[in-house]
């Protein structure tokens, strides 16, 4: 770092080259009162480096709420989401998917995540027109080997699903070309895949969905109860990693969990709060180390026997779930009945 | 360094201190001067200072009013349980007029984990217009018909001053800028930073280092909020502490930052109700109260339905209210 560029005092500046310091992270990384011992300057002097460091790093960001809100601009503004390819599910979801964000989606098995996941990366490859993003989809196996008949059943069957879309657009698209499958076993392949193969190409701008099916299996057989300090370290380590990279490239990421029955529900006692609201007995797996990674929380269900009884459901017995909204900062916790079909999956109104 | 000799330097510092002692003596506040006062004139400095609703009055009354300007007030919760939705509120409503009992000002909010949606505040926002025109209807004033005037969904969303920090390093940036802005914009009362914990939660193979810079961060967050008499509000996440016989949710970041904040709110489920703990107050007591988020924001929880007496036949729900009344 040439620090004679910067407006700065020159024995301040002397001091910086003399303490061998490199950047202004590593400035930022001293409190003032290690940099006042560091650099052998008065509390004033470093005040002020730290203003003008501050200052280089951070002009123009600050940006008003109307600002935000009148920003029609689609490559940027906060009113673009992900379409889940279905008019109720995105009434629902107020348009889809936020786009910079981990976006969690958690249920038993055969209830749908798979069949969700595998229709955003078909809905993320259409013009933005239509609620896509013009761009391909990482999807990353743990656990299962990739659903490729599932999905060409799919791919086979868009004109079905997006009757809203002409026909012509859809068969313009080659959706097998933009879906790249990764799998990943254990932790250090899903490190390598997460920094390297996804970085790559979201930078190549060849992707802007990443997918992760699921994220229980990576931690379900490496961690014994004794090292939940690890384990902890793990899952905040790869939350901030892919929320870094959401950010960065505007992508949303979608994270598929797995869920525990809740055999017992602990007392309440002074100190403890509980994690979520129990009222389902059942709870994403990975506890509140995950849940605070997440911008968005989705469950979805098998209806009970009773619900599948009345109204809705009985017009389509066997295969109704619910996806509900846990939290999200802009949803109340609200709920819609969905089903999954040959096309895909669609919401019931 | 500027080429005069040490007896000129000298004689030009006695010449500034004696300038700044004269300002000092002339204006009754001056960061970094020391101030004799007693104890009362402090008190009632104090309860003279502002409040910012919350539009939830069982929180505001344990609150002792609402959140005060020239303190600290931390949100702990585990996600999903209103933090922001909270901090979105009280950008808000820090703007309302005084003439409907707020205090006029501007806020700043740092987002540090993304969390911060337009829309919904704009649904706030529209909300608490609302209810100011209810009031302002009712009343029929001209100071609170001419409040009305400017204190539109424009105008809020115009006075919140939104800055988005992607790790730790550009937060520490941001606190740094924070008192040249809040100089340059002076009618800002209020300072969110939606979350602390966030950025300082992955990354620190070295937790002294941690725990140093978030005091740096306190203490000049403390000095932010008394400069500019403005409110600090904070959120923070839970964290899991294994305890012998059982783990409980406490807090992040440890026990050394817990003393940053002067006000400690923890927001909890009791299976579907939410409660909030006041947990540390200079003045208030301890005490729990439940909370509701609807369309139009942070809200009271409304009374439960009147239901049927143990007998199970149903009384009259006027006669029952009543009864509950004497009790």
């Amino acid at each position: 770092m040439d620090w004679d560029q910067f407006d700065l005092n020159p024995k301040v500046i002397a001091a910086l080259k003399k303490a061998d310091i490199k950047s202004i992270k590593e400035i930022l990384n001293f409190s003032g009162a290690d940099l006042q011992r560091l650099m052998k300057l008065s509390s004033a002097d470093i005040q002020c480096l730290l203003k003008t460091v501050s200052h280089m790093l951070r002009r123009n960001s600050m940006l008003t709420a109307l600002q935000l809100y009148q920003d029609k601009d689609h490559l940027t503004s906060q009113h673009q989401k992900l379409s889940l390819g279905c008019s109720v599910l995105d009434n629902l979801l107020k348009g889809g998917i936020p786009l910079v964000g981990i976006t969690e989606l958690a249920g038993e098995s055969s209830a749908g995540k798979t069949q969700i996941s595998l229709q955003l990366c078909l809905c993320v490859q259409y013009p933005y027109k239509y609620g896509g993003l013009e761009s391909g989809a990482v999807y990353i196996c743990t656990e299962d080997v990739f659903p490729s008949k599932r999905l060409q059943q799919l791919i086979d069957q868009q004109h079905k699903l997006r009757a809203d879309i002409p026909a012509e657009i859809i068969q313009k698209i080659k959706f097998g070309n933009s879906i790249f499958v990764e799998h990943a076993a254990d932790l250090d392949t899903f490190h390598n895949c997460v920094t390297k193969r996804i970085s790559l190409l979201l930078t190549r701008g060849m992707v802007r969905l990443v997918v992760i099916d699921s994220i229980a299996a990576l931690f379900r057989c490496e961690f014994g109860v004794s090292d939940s300090v690890m384990k902890a370290r793990y899952l905040q380590t790869f939350g901030a990693q892919l929320h870094s990279l959401s950010t960065r490239f505007r992508t949303p990421i979608m994270c598929i969990n797995q869920t525990l029955q809740i055999l017992k529900v602990q007392p309440f006692f002074y100190g403890y709060f509980p994690v979520t609201r129990a009222d389902n007995r059942v709870l994403p797996a990975l506890g509140i180390t995950w849940a605070n990674q997440l911008l968005m929380r989705l469950m979805v269900s098998r209806i009970s026997q009773p619900e599948q009884s009345s109204g809705v459901a009985s017009h389509h017995p066997g295969s109704v779930r619910t996806l509900r909204v846990v939290f999200a900062p802009h949803l109340p916790p609200s709920s819609c009945y969905y089903t999954v079909k040959l096309e895909g999956v669609k919401g019931i109104k | 360094e500027i080429g005069i000799s040490k007896e000129e330097a000298l004689e030009a510092l006695q010449v500034v201190r004696q300038a700044c002692h004269g300002d000092a003596a002339r204006t009754a506040e001056g960061s970094g001067t020391t101030r004799k006062c007693t104890a009362l004139e402090l008190l009632e400095e104090e309860q003279a200072q502002g409040f910012i609703i919350t539009f939830c009055s069982a929180l505001d009354n344990i609150l002792g009013g609402g959140v005060q300007l020239t303190k600290i007030t931390e949100i702990c919760g585990a996600p999903g349980v209103g933090k922001t939705q909270l901090c979105m509120q009280l950008a808000v409503d820090v703007q309302i007029p005084e003439c409907f009992g707020g205090v006029a000002g501007e806020a700043v909010f740092i987002d540090t984990e993304g969390s911060f949606m337009v829309d919904r505040v704009v649904d706030i926002a529209t909300a608490c217009v609302q209810h100011c025109q209810l009031i302002a209807e009712a009343h029929q004033e001209e100071d609170h018909l001419k409040a009305l005037e400017t204190f539109c969904l424009e105008s809020i969303l115009s006075h919140i001053y939104y800055f988005r920090c992607r790790d730790y390093i550009e937060l520490l940036a941001q606190v740094y800028l924070l008192p040249d802005f809040l100089s340059e914009h002076s009618k800002v009362r209020l300072v969110i930073v939606d979350g602390i914990a966030f950025p300082f939660r992955h990354d620190f193979e070295d937790l002294s280092l941690r725990t140093r810079l978030l005091n740096g961060l306190a203490q000049q967050l403390i000095i932010i909020a008394n400069d500019h008499k403005s409110a600090v509000v904070l959120t923070n996440q839970m964290t899991t502490r294994v305890g012998q016989s059982q783990s409980i949710l406490v807090p992040a970041l440890g026990e050394s930052w817990g003393h940053a904040a002067t006000v400690r709110l923890i927001f909890h489920w009791d299976n579907s109700r939410r409660l909030a703990t006041l947990y540390k107050s200079p003045s208030q007591k301890e005490s729990t109260i439940p909370y509701h988020i609807t369309s139009h924001g942070f809200r009271d929880v409304q009374p439960p339905a009147v239901t049927q007496n143990a007998e199970g036949t149903e009384m009259n729900p006027r006669k029952r209210a009543r009864r509950e009344e004497e009790k």
